[in-house]
């Protein structure tokens, strides 16, 4: 026992030591830093991505990583694997934990109706990236699916519409159709189309975001309309197989893919490289994650002010890849995000 | 005395002439070399599957995990490549790994006994999770750059026929052979139509259902192949999707009864153009995807149902746990 | 060897092996597999998690385990009945799109929404149950093709629906309450659940439309034989699981109001998992409400679990899929092994020494020396009776006796050549007596105690008695009544051979050499049955002395003859009057001078005494050799004893080489003569004996001259 103390005694004494020679070297402070980075440390931040393992959630988590390492919070991930009822479950559980700030990357619109008020009645700040639930959060994070559908629209009517000489024939291959982004998007391709009734759709398929499938819808459309000008993705996974298809049939240098994602870059940039893909909207992952650590930190130091008192949203500039303005930073990769992303 | 000629095999060879014939008439290049070319190239990895799938019936099995190792084979093979491994060795690998898959399946159902189905669609959620936690972390993966002859499997043409047909046609063939000629193919056979009895007489069973389930596992690899060189990457997704479904329905709609023993690979082939003619009429005629699914899972009910009428089954026969 | 024999006898009378058997062949058993899968399940989540056994966590848990509840009651009778429904996810993804658009969009009332949702999901499962069903298409295949046919329905909907859907919002407070309300705590999802359980558990083991889902499942060709309606049970377990599916959904649409492409997907899987971890078998026959409901609780806790421990979605699926195959594999391997477990340990010996074999060989001078005094005696009802295993006589004479066939015979006096039957009861009627008003009284093997008027009404006495508090093996229940004698006040004594086989095994119980038999006293006046002697060695014959207050009884496996004082004085005591029969004794009879008659139904060999005290011999036989080959108490011939009171041996009657009579289990004295039964024997023999009274009637013996 007396060993035991004696030993306490020794520690106690050392760490007043070294404590008292760390503050004799405290770092400058502007007036804000030294708060900003109090605050920060030893936050918890949660977040629930539709799925681990795929380029846009790894993306965000890579940087979220980063920054948190940075600053001294943690992030903790559950991962549904595309599953609603396990989505739930998991941000229940987060709540039950209440962390200081929840991450939501919603699959529908509905799913999280109930949980993001309950999350902010515990007092937790709800950050949605993404995708929207009908409730609000503190934060929206991420693209504005019609703007996104009605750029990729303009695009494409741009190279088959009336000035380009084409003969303005084009096929959408669109995704799962009842996922909420493609929902919208679809009503922003039916008001550009509306302003352009040279544009004729003469095929609008959906290959529910399976590449092989894309494939074979396309091949099989590409046979039916040899005259094609050009066709209208939705995701560079599903657009990949769309555009095998055209490469097969040797058309690449007609039919104008427009496809559109995270600007993966062997996703998108390797694809607009080949030609495969004619023109790409990225949603820019890398920006996505810096915005998602700026909505964090702020939600983060607004320790005063209730949830839900002050939501705000950051929608993510839409950036157009073709292969006349490529460039090696045009896309990113997870490596490069892991190493220096957020 | 035709009605008695009737199975379902001519039923779905019948439905499929005459829809050829209607779309023919009605659809617009529908008969068109390239696009009956590109018909059967859209379901040769169904096909290929399909044989896989029919090894197992025709045991007496079935495999669910098959659109597991499918993709995770191929996609780890995949990565291996990127990595900078050889492509010879990158395919030893992945031989290697569906051989195991293929192995455990097999055991698990000869020696533990567990039922096929629960067997597979267990190993299948295991295979999947195991190349989600660590053969390939990351869904989709693309093919990087390369020349190689390799990647022409998915994409090249011999004499103007796409490679996946040829693929396709030379997995049918082997596997013919190998049902028809090979000691162990015949097994297969015996096992599949009456287990006990081919026990009896001596058939090693066991080690034939492990056989089984280590070449359909080596099919899958092949279809991965196929699929990713075709695509120029895979999705590891696939395996959460129900397509393991309509590779059974291939089957089981070209007339290979569930109960085993019965029918061959002419009988995939037929299962797998009826849905090639299908797919490929409606997706012409621009129905929605959800329409076609409806119209082609109809037809499929219905094509099992003649099928039942036609050959039912007898409340004084019929086997206990038969499900 | 004196010491070692101790050993043995100690080890073998204190250490209570036969325990272990009793458990295995419980029918709860197959739940006990589920029910330590979860205790581990809980323990480790409860260690590895904080929080995991929290208010909240469980709230969480218990709304979703209400709706698995509903759902997989549905599955659990589709299954039982031989059947599998893949079907599920789908009709549950279709049943929450409908339930959102009728209930939250449309805003119709709760109490008509909710059973037009369920007959959606009906609908659904009427198609599969007419085609798997009236068709006879096969489940697996039939609920698959469903299953993607309602998945593009569903799809389709969306398409339609989808938006509509997502701006519907009913503010009902009963649709509120189906989301977050609880009672005391409990969701009210866990409430209907419960309630779902409840009901499906009563309807699976008690009721008509349950036993016929059982035997459909246990034995499609038997239960169609039988006569009942397969087609149309198979059709209706569909029809159900799809209204529960179709319940579940509406709580599910409450409480996410998500239509999203991804609902249900997966969900059959995961209640095929559940069914199956909880024990429920595939292709029918064996599981219950209780297996399914701890088959969803694991399901639930370790997907939930998995969840919240933030495992990589890989290592989630890698879990989830290496426990179904666990699951699988020992349902499987315990199905196909439980009766080889099962038959290795349930029979479980015990030392039992007898003493030295008493001498029987011919001028011997022992008691028992052999004669032929029984060949060739007169055969009653030769080759038209089987199995007469006991005898008597009503006051007119008329003889009476028991048959395999479930029937008790008259022959008419007073020469016994015309026979009919006198009642059919169904079980083998053993031991036979008439009481004061001339009631017949008889044991029936399997069923109990009955007595027949003499208008032939049959009336059931007993057929339980009282539950012993530590018994394994439910003892209430009486599988092999034996014999029966009646005291003047009307108390029916029987003995009950063995409590831990049933009839066909009887032979069995001798391995054992365990008192596993009991004498049962059934009182008139309150119509009850109690034990009143337990643990005796397959007691059989059994006859009230004529004093009224004792009676005899003997043990067949342990050789002796007992009396036992039921009334008076003596109340309770017993002493042991012959100790060392050279064969196993059956049925006692009173004699016409006093004495006492009782048959040796087989005869003793060194071989087997020896064997009795080596317990472990035996168990080693019993799990290594074939059971045609067991070795087994000789009964191919036996004897007939007359003794006194006190224990004295008087007489002996054998039937050398056992031609006529090779196994006697039944001997009655009547009017000068002795009839002999036998429950192997297909006669009754009838044996004058010298210088018996020739009016002499048990009757009148019991009970007095009846005017």
């Amino acid at each position: 026992m007396k060993a035991m103390r004696l030993i306490a005694a020794l520690a106690a004494s050392a760490a007043l030591a070294l404590g008292a020679s760390g503050a004799s070297s405290e770092p400058y402070n502007d007036g804000q830093s030294a708060s900003y980075y109090e605050v920060l440390k030893g936050k918890r931040v949660a977040f629930v991505p539709l799925s681990m393992g795929f380029d846009l959630t790894e993306g965000w988590n890579a940087g979220l990583q980063n920054q948190a390492e940075a600053l001294g919070y943690t992030v903790d991930i559950r991962d549904p694997n595309w599953n609603v009822e396990a989505a739930v479950q998991a941000v229940n559980g987060f709540i039950a934990d209440k962390p200081d700030v929840l991450i939501l990357h919603p699959l529908d619109q509905q799913a999280y109706n109930r949980l993001v008020p309950k999350a902010q009645s515990e007092g937790i700040k709800v950050i949605q990236i993404n995708l929207k639930s009908i409730t609000n959060g503190d934060a929206y994070v991420g693209a504005d699916w019609y703007e996104m559908g009605y750029k990729q629209a303009e695009e494409i009517v741009r190279a088959c519409g009336k000035d380009s000489g084409n003969n303005g024939k084009i096929a959408i291959v669109t995704g799962q159709a009842s996922t909420p982004t493609i929902v919208i998007g679809n009503m922003a391709f039916d008001d550009v189309f509306a302003q352009h009734p040279e544009i004729e759709v003469v095929a609008k398929q959906s290959a529910d975001f399976d590449p092989a499938k894309a494939k074979s819808v396309t091949s099989t459309i590409l046979k039916q309309n040899p005259d094609l000008c050009g066709i209208l993705g939705v995701w560079d996974g599903q657009d990949q197989g769309t555009a095998a298809a055209v490469r097969e049939a040797g058309m690449q240098d007609q039919v104008y893919v427009v496809s559109s994602g995270g600007g993966n870059k062997a996703a998108a940039c390797d694809n607009v490289e080949s030609g495969d893909f004619d023109a790409y909207y990225s949603y820019d992952v890398p920006g996505q994650a810096r915005d998602l650590n700026a909505a964090v930190k702020i939600l983060l130091q607004q320790t005063d002010m209730e949830p839900g008192a002050a939501p705000f949203a950051l929608y993510t500039p839409l950036k157009l890849i073709t292969k006349d303005n490529l460039s090696p930073t045009s896309c990113w990769t997870l490596e490069e995000l892991q190493v220096s992303g957020g | 005395m035709v009605v008695d000629k009737l199975n379902q095999e001519r039923i779905v060879l019948l439905t499929a002439i005459v829809l050829f014939v209607f779309f023919s008439i009605t659809l617009n290049g529908f008969i068109d070399p390239g696009n009956l070319l590109s018909l059967v190239q859209n379901v040769s990895i169904l096909g290929i599957l399909g044989v896989g799938m029919a090894l197992a019936i025709i045991g007496r099995g079935i495999d669910l995990s098959i659109l597991s190792t499918m993709p995770v084979s191929a996609a780890w093979m995949l990565n291996l490549i990127n990595d900078g491994m050889p492509i010879w060795l990158a395919l030893a690998c992945a031989l290697a790994f569906v051989v195991l898959v293929g192995i455990v399946n097999g055991v698990l159902i000869a020696y533990v006994e567990v039922p096929a189905i629960f067997a597979t669609l267990a190993m299948g959620i295991v295979v999947y999770g195991i190349g989600k936690a660590w053969l390939v972390p990351i869904d989709s993966v693309y093919i990087r750059g390369g020349e190689s002859w390799f990647y022409a499997i998915g994409t090249g043409r011999i004499l103007g026929v796409p490679t996946p047909v040829i693929v396709f046609a030379g997995v049918a063939l082997l596997a013919w052979l190998f049902l028809r000629y090979l000691k162990p193919g015949r097994f297969i056979y015996g096992i599949g139509d009456n287990p006990l009895a081919a026990r009896i007489t001596g058939m090693p069973v066991r080690p034939m259902i492990v056989l089984q389930y280590i070449l359909i596992s080596i099919i899958a690899l092949v279809a991965g192949i196929v699929t990713a060189t075709a695509l120029s990457g895979i999705n590891t997704r696939v395996a959460l999707s129900t397509m393991v479904y309509d590779v059974i329905l291939v089957v089981v709609l070209g007339g290979i009864g569930l109960s085993g023993g019965k029918g061959g690979i002419r009988n995939v082939i037929v299962g797998t153009l009826l849905i090639g003619i299908l797919l490929n009429g409606m997706t012409i005629m621009n129905l929605s995807y959800t329409v076609q699914n409806i119209l082609k899972s109809v037809i499929l009910l219905a094509a099992i149902v003649v099928d039942t009428l036609l050959n039912p089954r007898d409340e004084q026969t019929a086997q206990h746990g038969d499900i | 060897m004196a010491a070692s024999d101790t050993w043995t006898r100690w080890r073998y009378r204190y250490v209570p092996d036969h325990i272990i058997g009793e458990v295995l062949a419980k029918n709860w058993i197959d739940t006990l597999i589920p029910v330590v899968f979860l205790a581990g399940v809980l323990t480790f989540f409860s260690i590895e998690l904080p929080g995991f056994l929290s208010g909240s966590n469980l709230t969480d848990i218990a709304q979703i385990y209400g709706e698995y509840l509903i759902i997989i009651v549905g599955i659990t009778f589709v299954m039982m009945a031989g059947g599998i429904d893949l079907t599920v996810g789908s009709t549950f993804a279709f049943c929450n799109l409908a339930a959102l658009l009728v209930i939250n969009t449309m805003e119709v009332n709760l109490a008509l929404g909710i059973p037009a949702v369920m007959l959606m999901g009906g609908a659904i499962g009427l198609v599969n149950g007419l085609l798997i069903g009236y068709l006879g298409m096969r489940a697996f295949l039939t609920t698959l093709v469903m299953l993607i046919i309602v998945r593009a329905l569903v799809d389709q909907g969306l398409l339609d629906y989808g938006q509509t859907v997502m701006s519907g919002f009913n503010p009902s407070a009963a649709w509120e309450f189906m989301a977050i309300g609880h009672v005391y705590g409990i969701p009210a999802s866990l409430i209907v659940g419960g309630v779902v359980a409840l009901v499906g558990h009563i309807v699976l083991t008690r009721m008509r439309f349950g036993w016929h889902v059982m035997a459909v499942g246990g034995s499609r060709r038997s239960a169609y034989n039988a006569g009942i309606h397969v087609k149309r049970t198979v059709c209706a377990t569909y029809v159900l699981s799809g209204m529960l599916t179709g319940l579940a959904a509406t709580f599910y649409a409450a409480r996410l109001s998500s239509a999203g492409t991804d609902v249900g997907k997966g969900l059959e899987v995961t209640m095929l998992t559940a069914a199956v971890l909880g024990g429920i078998s595939l292709g029918g026959g064996r599981g219950s409400i209780v297996k399914a409901m701890l088959g969803a609780i694991i399901v639930l806790l370790v997907q939930n679990s998995l969840i919240r421990m933030g495992l990589s979605s890989g290592a989630s699926s890698l879990v989830l899929g290496a426990i179904l195959l666990l699951a699988v594999a020992i349902d499987v391997r315990w199905v196909k092994n439980r009766h080889k477990v099962l038959a290795r340990t349930y029979v479980s010996p015990t030392y039992f020494k007898l003493p030295p074999l008493p001498d029987t060989a011919e001028g011997s001078g022992s008691d028992y020396a052999l004669n032929d005094r029984l060949r060739g005696v007169e055969a009653i009802g030769l080759g038209e009776l089987d199995g007469p295993e006991d005898v008597i006589f009503d006051d007119e004479d008329d003889l009476y006796c028991g048959g395999r066939h479930g029937d008790i015979i008259r022959f008419s006096a007073p020469d016994y050549a015309r026979w009919e039957v006198f009642v059919h009861i169904g079980g083998h009627p053993l031991g036979m007596a008439f009481d004061r008003e001339g009631n017949l009284y008889s044991c029936v093997g399997g069923m109990g105690l009955f007595r027949i008027a003499p208008d032939r009404t049959v009336t059931k006495l007993s057929d339980e008695t009282n539950r012993s508090l530590l018994s394994v093996v439910d003892d209430s229940r009486l599988r092999l009544a034996d014999d029966l004698d009646i005291a003047p006040d009307g108390r029916v004594f029987f003995s009950e051979a063995t409590i831990r086989y049933e009839m066909y095994d009887w032979m069995v119980d001798a391995l054992e050499a365990r008192g596993n038999g009991r004498i049962i006293c059934w009182d008139p006046k309150d119509n009850s049955s109690r034990t009143v002697l337990p643990s005796l060695q397959l007691p059989n014959g059994i006859c009230v002395e004529p004093n009224g207050q004792s009676l005899l009884f003997a043990e067949t496996w342990g050789c002796r003859i007992t009396r036992w004082w039921f009334d008076g004085p003596n109340k309770g005591r017993k002493e042991v009057i012959i100790d060392n029969l050279p064969g196993y004794p059956d049925n006692i009879n009173r004699a016409s001078d006093g004495n006492f008659w009782c048959a040796l139904c087989g005869m003793r060999s060194p071989v087997f005494d020896l064997a009795l005290t080596m317990p472990s011999f035996r168990r080693r036989m019993v799990q290594k050799v074939a059971r045609d080959e067991w070795l087994y108490p000789n009964m191919n011939t036996g004897c007939v004893i007359k003794f006194d009171a006190d224990g004295n041996i008087l007489d002996v009657l054998w039937d050398l080489g056992g031609e006529a009579h090779p196994m006697i289990t039944s001997i009655r004295e009547h009017k000068g003569w002795l009839y002999l039964g036998g429950i192997y024997n297909n006669r009754i023999g009838r044996y004058r004996i010298p210088d018996a009274d020739p009016q002499w009637t048990s009757n009148a013996d019991y009970w007095g001259k009846r005017s």
